[in-house]
């Protein structure tokens, strides 16, 4: 009876967002399915290669999750914090490092490992909002007071934004600098410091993209990619085109044109238009109403604990929505044209094992957060009782 | 600067002491919720903008992005037609369409991905180099043949090197398994399936196809993933079914073949009819051709000879001549005629018999092929009957059975005949006629003088002739006729075993450009079997025998023999010869 319930206080609160990550991560598996087969039959001799792949990677995902769920105590994360952010840097210098970092189209990303690939921005990304979270619980107060407590993150926020752009991964850029402004933003800093910064840091990154003349030509094809349909709106006219045809209900699960090398990255960063081309416009409104619900819940939860002054745990579970709420956003925006194209993966849909792993791990952290502090909530009452 | 900020930090933890701070939790609160609800709104205008995009894409521009779709990936592809067999009278095929496959390649997609064509190196139907060469060449436009008609495993092995830009087309190439020896009748067609010579030409509207259209969706490979509808369906061509009996063909190109050979002739043809219903049931010449590899093949060979070609037809048309005295009642078959003494003298010409035959009934006139007998019928008679009946056999027309190129032949008319012009019409000089045609005239004779139009489809009700000679004068004159087979005769040679065999020999010089040459002939030979009950016809011409040999009765007439034989044998013609009447078959001699 105790040990019942004992398990019960245990298990994830929150099992709807559980839930909805694991319909997504299903819906996901199916989608990387049936985009890579053809693709993976003609370049790799064997149809299955991507989905098998994308499966042992969910699996090692679900217990990456689940392990950190049971074993990883919130503080312990707190205390660590500095040791995240020192992490995020080293995994960012080392990619950049010849004979480690491994080249592909042109951007060096990935890291080869004992075999194992990893997306080292992806770590990075988790491992700073981690070490923000922490800042933002010690220097909560003169956060809201001073210039200087604001700087510091950002200045850090910076560094990091260097040496991605080194690889370049111009999208964790994007990604990482919402995350970190949103947790400052509700970390209560004031408006108009705030507002300063913002305009700042937009002025920074548009002088970024105009530095560099393939991106101005990525910003102009993403406009009006019909004017140069076969350069450098191929791409993107492919996938608009994907959406077009999908309609309704779309042609059939499998019965993808799009996918069919007209699309390229279809399983990766694409996977989304052949899901809209598949299932059509009731699928594409499925899955834009699972992120919605799944980032909701996240950021109900987030502001419960800040309220409650959690502010470790809150701006944590804030981060982590921030990363999947803008990763999700920018990869549906690539797709459908509204936002200029960048490599960027849809969490939990798309292939790749670091970004399947590291968003279940933020997903356990959350389930954690919300365990943890209800809990100690439950043991407050339960000890006041008596 | 950090220092700065040390102090400021430090002020600002004294004024958490002040008294103002009491309202501050409720403050700060009241500020968390406000800018949550700020994010989660621009979170959700986030959303909003996805939602709004998909319903843009998915169904307001569906139409627009469909259509780009389809122009990307929608081909029409063409459904080949088959083409229509030919056939002989009982089916066998003649020409046949087999499937290949023709390679073509897009230039614009293949010259996106150079690095990629060493991928054919040592493909033996198609390289590296060949591809560069042709893609180069053309670099604008969209479609060019790479490879025609191959085989499917060769196609096949070009294809597995996945060279983008190269894509199948199905199309069927013609093929004649009977080779040389229907080839004349048969003809051929060109690389696009279309008729050239023959058969193949005289019917292409028939034998042709309309190919269909279908439309599909293309992967970036090209490779055909989802029909998608037909549009047109592909109709294919109709058979074809001629009269030739193939067994009769390939006994007459053997025979021809080898008689040609022997004698070291320049040519021949040889025709068999079938004297009831006009059917062609074999038709073939020398040189030949194999239909089924044409490279370095002399045009002269691809001509039909027996439709092209005029020769006179010299001592053939004496039957005709004899038909005409007897059908205008200036003799009849009792009649005697004085030949002696064996020449007579037109207008300062001197005809001449090969030998001075003396007073000589009907039947031997033809027998021995007395030009001065001929002559003097000639004469006697009013000279527009002769041609007119000659007409009426068919010479100067065209047979009507539409073989391309074929000649109507040459019979003059004239407002006044001379002398010597009607003299030497009796024995078959000043017309030209075409072999087939003077089948066709034997055929009137083997068919109670009627005749019937020739075909060279099969017939299968005898058509209604038309008449050009009384019943009994035919019969007469067939019967005449099978004297010229006997040991009396000019053409023993043509004897066959079994069957009475009537016939007409003739040996005539060839025309050159300086007249008629000396030395050069024809030799000829139309005969009908059985003579009880004429059912084939068949006439053989050697061209320019020069193996010393040269009377029809020599060079054409055992050939004849042959090829009935093989003939009456293959159609099972019951034999109507008494034992022993033809005993003198096997000997030696003959002339004209």
């Amino acid at each position: 009876m105790q040990l019942k319930q004992f398990a019960l206080m245990r298990a994830p609160r929150d099992m709807w967002l559980l839930f909805a990550v694991l319909g997504l991560s299903v819906l996901g598996l199916v989608m990387v399915t049936s985009a890579s087969l053809q693709i993976a039959e003609t370049r790799l001799g064997s149809p299955s290669y991507f989905a098998l792949r994308h499966g042992i990677y969910l699996t090692m995902a679900i217990f990456a999750g689940t392990a950190t769920y049971v074993l990883v105590p919130l503080a312990l994360l707190e205390k660590l914090r500095h040791v995240a952010l020192m992490a995020a840097f080293v995994v960012l210098v080392l990619v950049l490092m010849p004979g480690i970092g491994r080249e592909v189209n042109g951007s060096q990303r990935w890291i080869s490992f004992a075999g194992v690939t990893v997306q080292p921005s992806e770590i990075a990304k988790m491992a700073f909002v981690i070490y923000l979270a922490g800042y933002i619980r010690q220097w909560q107060e003169p956060l809201k007071q001073t210039w200087g407590a604001f700087m510091k993150p950002l200045g850090l926020l910076a560094a990091l934004t260097f040496l991605l752009l080194l690889e370049p991964d111009f999208g964790a850029v994007v990604v990482l600098s919402m995350t970190a402004m949103g947790m400052l933003f509700m970390a209560g800093v004031p408006s108009k410091r705030y507002l300063l910064v913002v305009l700042v840091g937009v002025v920074l990154a548009g002088l970024v993209a105009v530095a560099q003349p393939y991106r101005v030509a990525r910003l102009m094809s993403f406009i009006d990619p019909w004017a140069d349909q076969f350069g450098s709106g191929y791409q993107l006219t492919q996938s608009l085109i994907a959406f077009g045809r999908g309609h309704w209900f779309g042609v059939g699960l499998g019965n993808s044109v799009q996918k069919l090398f007209y699309l390229p990255e279809a399983h990766t960063d694409f996977v989304y238009a052949v899901m809209a081309e598949e299932l059509g416009l009731a699928g594409n409104l499925v899955l834009i109403g699972l992120f919605s619900f799944i980032c909701y819940r996240i950021f109900k939860l987030a502001v419960g604990l800040l309220e409650e002054g959690k502010i470790f745990s809150g701006q944590m579970v804030l981060g982590f929505g921030m990363i999947i709420a803008a990763q999700a956003f920018i990869n549906m925006g690539v797709n459908m044209g509204v936002l200029p194209t960048k490599g960027l993966t849809l969490p939990f849909v798309s292939y790749g094992g670091s970004s399947l792993i590291i968003c279940s791990v933020m997903i356990a952290l959350v389930l954690r957060a919300e365990r943890d502090e209800s809990l100690m909530t439950v043991n407050k009452v339960k000890r006041r009782l008596p | 600067m950090k220092g700065a900020s040390r102090e400021k930090l430090k002020r600002t933890a004294a004024q958490r002491t002040s008294p103002q701070r009491v309202s501050a939790p409720r403050d700060e609160a009241k500020v968390l919720t406000l800018r949550f609800r700020f994010l989660l709104g621009l979170w959700a205008l986030c959303a909003g903008v996805l939602i709004w995009r998909a319903v843009e894409l998915q169904v307001v521009e569906h139409d627009f992005l469909a259509r780009q779709g389809d122009m990307r990936n929608l081909r029409v592809e063409p459904l080949a037609a088959h083409r229509g067999l030919i056939t002989d009278r009982d089916g066998r095929p003649l020409a046949v369409s087999t499937p290949v496959i023709t390679l073509w390649v897009n230039p614009r997609e293949a010259l996106e991905s150079r690095e990629l064509w060493s991928r054919l190196q040592n493909n033996r139907v198609l390289d590296a180099k060949t591809l560069a060469r042709k893609v180069t060449s053309y670099p604008d436009r969209e479609f060019i043949y790479l490879a025609r008609h191959l085989a499917p495993e060769e196609a096949q092995a070009v294809l597995d090197a996945k060279v983008p830009g190269i894509y199948p087309l199905t199309e069927y190439r013609r093929y004649y398994p009977a080779g040389e020896v229907a080839a004349h009748v048969v003809g051929f067609t060109n690389i696009d399936d279309e008729g050239q010579e023959g058969i193949e030409l005289a019917f292409n509207d028939v034998l042709q196809g309309h190919p269909g259209r279908k439309k599909v969706v293309r992967d970036l490979l090209g490779r055909v993933i989802q029909d998608i509808e037909i549009l047109d369906d592909a109709q294919p061509g109709n058979d074809v079914r001629l009269s030739i009996d193939l067994r009769a063909q390939y006994v007459a190109y053997r025979e021809l073949l080898a008689a040609v050979n022997r004698d070291r002739a320049k040519g021949g043809s040889v025709v068999v009819l079938d004297a009831k219903t006009g059917e062609i049931l074999a038709m073939v010449n020398q040189p030949a051709y194999n239909p089924n590899n044409r490279t370095g093949v002399n045009v002269a060979s691809l001509r039909n000879r027996a439709v092209t070609d005029l020769f006179e037809p010299g001592s053939t048309v004496k039957p005709f001549t004899i038909a005409a005295a007897l059908e205008s009642g200036l003799v009849s078959a009792s009649s005697r005629i004085d030949t002696r003494p064996g020449t007579i003298r037109v207008a300062n010409k001197t005809i001449r018999d090969h030998r001075n035959y003396g007073v000589i009934d009907i039947t031997t006139v033809l027998a021995k092929s007395s030009n001065v007998a001929t002559t003097k019928l000639a004469l006697a008679m009013d000279p527009q009957v002769l041609p007119a009946l000659f007409d009426q056999f068919g010479f100067g027309h065209a047979t009507g059975v539409k073989f391309p190129g074929e000649s109507a032949g040459l019979l003059p008319f004239r407002a006044k005949w001379r002398d010597i012009e009607k003299a030497t019409l009796s024995y078959g000089y000043g017309l030209s006629v075409t072999a087939l045609q003077l089948a066709q005239a034997y055929a009137v004779l083997a068919n109670d003088g009627m005749r019937v139009p020739l075909s060279l489809q099969r017939v299968e009700n005898a058509p209604q002739g038309q008449k050009v000679i009384n019943a009994a004068t035919a019969k007469n004159l067939v019967h005449m006729l099978e004297e010229v087979v006997s040991v009396e005769g000019t053409a023993r040679a043509a004897a066959v075993s079994g069957y009475e065999i009537a016939g007409k020999t003739g040996t005539v010089h060839k025309v050159t450009s300086g007249g008629y040459a000396e030395d050069r002939y024809f030799g000829l030979f139309a005969g009908i079997a059985p003579a009880n009950d004429p059912q084939i016809v068949a006439v053989v011409v050697i061209d320019d025998p020069q193996g010393g040999a040269y009377y029809g009765g020599l060079v054409a007439a055992p050939v004849f023999s042959k090829i009935m034989t093989g003939v009456l044998r293959a159609l099972q013609i019951t034999p109507d010869a008494n034992p022993g009447v033809i005993a003198g078959g096997k000997t030696e001699g003959g002339r004209t």
